[in-house]
């Protein structure tokens, strides 16, 4: 058995050999007779050959060229988009993508107009994809998006419920495991999206409706609670959305953490009119977050100028980041779970380890190019994973101090509500109040649990607090005659 | 220092003629004041109509409070925009 293993591994090598040898070949010849095509035969060879990111150079060559397009060209690039990722020919100019009839290239360019937020040009080129398409479950969901943010939310809808069924059909073919997960999170996110959408059209229990469909074994499941804990907020169901932010108190969700959460905590205590428990929460965001931000800052503005540290940081052995300060761990986990990232950590790896079997090849004009091309290729990748990285610890930052501002906001609020009591001789109803089931509000479909303290995974987003509200205020004059 | 006795005493010559004032016709008029002089400020009497209220008092107005715009979610249009970048 394990002979025939070596055989197999050995004729798949010199086959890999023999294909690579035959693009040198063509490259060759290509060059003497001035072969128009030659650039995409050889791109064809090398991904035959399974040199996906030298393939790319010699494919992207071809479309700047403004060559012949054939179906089996247009193949190649939907394969090497799925190998090596969108960032492969995201860099290409718009009008080289406009100029070929590809929707895969299509869908590179809506990807590179909407995130320029050009929504129309966008949207005008993913119609481009057909349902059929690999990309279309991501096209239509994109398209949606698109749509959706130009507040053209029937067309957004309609788009968002084809990327459902699209995705879902693709989640049930796909044979892979990660390919299902893959399909099941975008499908997902369509379903979120459309919640997003009932939220800014203010149809608050629809959304809370929409984001229901999403189950809590999802990857997305932790990043809504938030969303419905606002989506609860606004029907003015307090008690809710605190049980909701308790979820992640959690010792399951500890890498998850967002500022926001406490400021709705927080807005939500002010709302039933407990000033004290409100201005507690604000007290312990600065106790607990400036500490997280002073860690955050140090480590960033040391690095700010480096292409590589952060990547580095994030890639290396446990034992080291130990000595990291235990939010910054944290926060590395949350960016490594993002899906992107993932991905994109995926290619890089891969492109890794084709630049070592590169750098094996004898030596000759071609293999040099090849070298020069997938170094370029790997130094971008890495510049641009360690951007990402940095990218998100900048925003986690920002966002920190942004919340510090609207917490400041409710403590000057509480404050002056005090103020004005103490002029009027007023008081509120009572210092503390208790909670009760009675003033917990819940739908048929909704699940309730008491929170005793501890948490349970299967009770995990389904508390609701039983706070009573506050807010009635009482003249002291009259308390004092009756006593 | 005969110099200086005599330049005093008709520099005192001169002003006592001053003092005494003059009237048109060229008398002598001399301005003389009361020493003692007093009001009875009870007996006066002022005439008119009696027109402010007779006690103090200031109208009770509610006390008008401005509240601060606290943070509020209009939408997840960030969200949106974040999900399509973190896409593939």
């Amino acid at each position: 058995m394990k002979n025939l293993m070596i055989i197999f591994i050995a004729l798949y090598t010199s086959q890999s050999y023999a294909l690579m040898v035959k693009a040198e070949q063509m490259y060759i010849e290509g060059k003497k007779k001035k072969d128009k095509n030659a650039n995409a035969y050889i791109a064809q060879e090398l991904y035959k050959s399974k040199y996906h990111y030298s393939a790319v150079v010699f494919a992207k060559e071809h479309l700047i060229e403004g060559k012949e397009f054939t179906p089996e060209f247009e193949n190649l690039i939907e394969e090497l988009v799925l190998k090596t990722g969108t960032m492969s020919f995201y860099g290409l100019k718009a009008n080289i993508l406009k100029r070929y009839p590809s929707p895969s290239l299509r869908f590179i360019l809506g990807l590179r107009q909407f995130n320029y937020k050009r929504y129309d040009e966008s949207i005008a080129a993913l119609k481009q994809v057909p349902d059929t398409h690999r990309f279309a479950p991501e096209a239509r969901f994109m398209q949606g998006s698109a749509l959706n943010l130009s507040n053209k939310f029937d067309e957004a809808k309609e788009q968002y419920l084809k990327c459902i069924d699209l995705a879902q059909n693709f989640e049930d073919q796909s044979e892979n495991e990660k390919l299902k997960r893959y399909f099941a999170i975008v499908r997902e996110s369509c379903v979120i999206h459309q919640a997003r959408m009932l939220y800014k059209n203010r149809d608050f229990d629809g959304a809370l409706k929409a984001y229901e469909a999403i189950p809590k074994t999802s990857y997305r499941w932790p990043y809504i609670l938030m969303e419905k804990a606002w989506a609860a907020y606004q029907t003015g169901n307090y008690n809710r959305t605190l049980g909701l932010l308790v979820t992640y108190r959690s010792p399951l969700m500890t890498s998850y953490f967002f500022p926001e959460a406490e400021v709705l905590s927080s807005l939500s205590y002010f709302r039933l009119c407990l000033w004290n428990d409100s201005l507690k929460l604000i007290d312990q965001y600065y106790n607990v977050y400036r500490p997280h931000s002073d860690a955050l800052k140090n480590i960033l503005l040391r690095n700010k100028n480096s292409h590589t540290y952060f990547l580095k940081l994030l890639l290396a052995p446990i034992k080291e980041k130990e000595k990291l300060n235990p939010f910054v761990r944290n926060l590395m986990t949350q960016i490594r779970k993002k899906i992107k990232f993932s991905l994109d950590l995926v290619n890089y790896k891969k492109a890794q380890n084709e630049l070592k079997y590169v750098k094996k090849l004898k030596r000759s004009e071609f293999t040099e190019k090849l070298d020069e091309a997938v170094t370029g290729a790997l130094a971008w990748r890495t510049k641009h994973l360690n951007h990402y990285i940095k990218k998100q610890m900048f925003s986690f930052i920002n966002d920190m101090h942004r919340f510090s501002y609207e917490m400041f906001n409710i403590k000057l609020e509480v404050m002056s509500l005090q103020r004005d009591l103490v002029y009027n001789n007023e008081s509120l109803i009572s210092d503390r109040s208790r909670g009760s089931h009675e003033n917990i509000q819940r739908t048929s479909d909704e699940h309730f649990y008491t929170f005793n303290g501890e948490f349970w995974a299967d009770e995990l987003g389904e508390y609701s607090f039983g706070l009573k509200s506050n807010c009635k205020r009482i003249d002291k004059k009259q308390i004092a005659a009756t006593k | 220092m005969r110099y200086t006795i005599a330049i005093i005493i008709t520099a005192f010559i001169t002003l006592s003629a001053f003092a005494q004032g003059k009237n048109k016709s060229g008398k002598n008029v001399v301005i003389k004041y009361k020493k003692y002089e007093s009001f009875d400020l009870g007996n006066l009497e002022i005439e008119g109509k009696i027109i402010a209220p007779g006690d103090l008092s200031v109208k009770e107005r509610s006390r008008r409070t401005f509240s601060r715009a606290l943070f509020e979610r209009e939408q997840f249009d960030p969200e949106v925009r974040n999900d399509i970048q973190n896409l593939r």
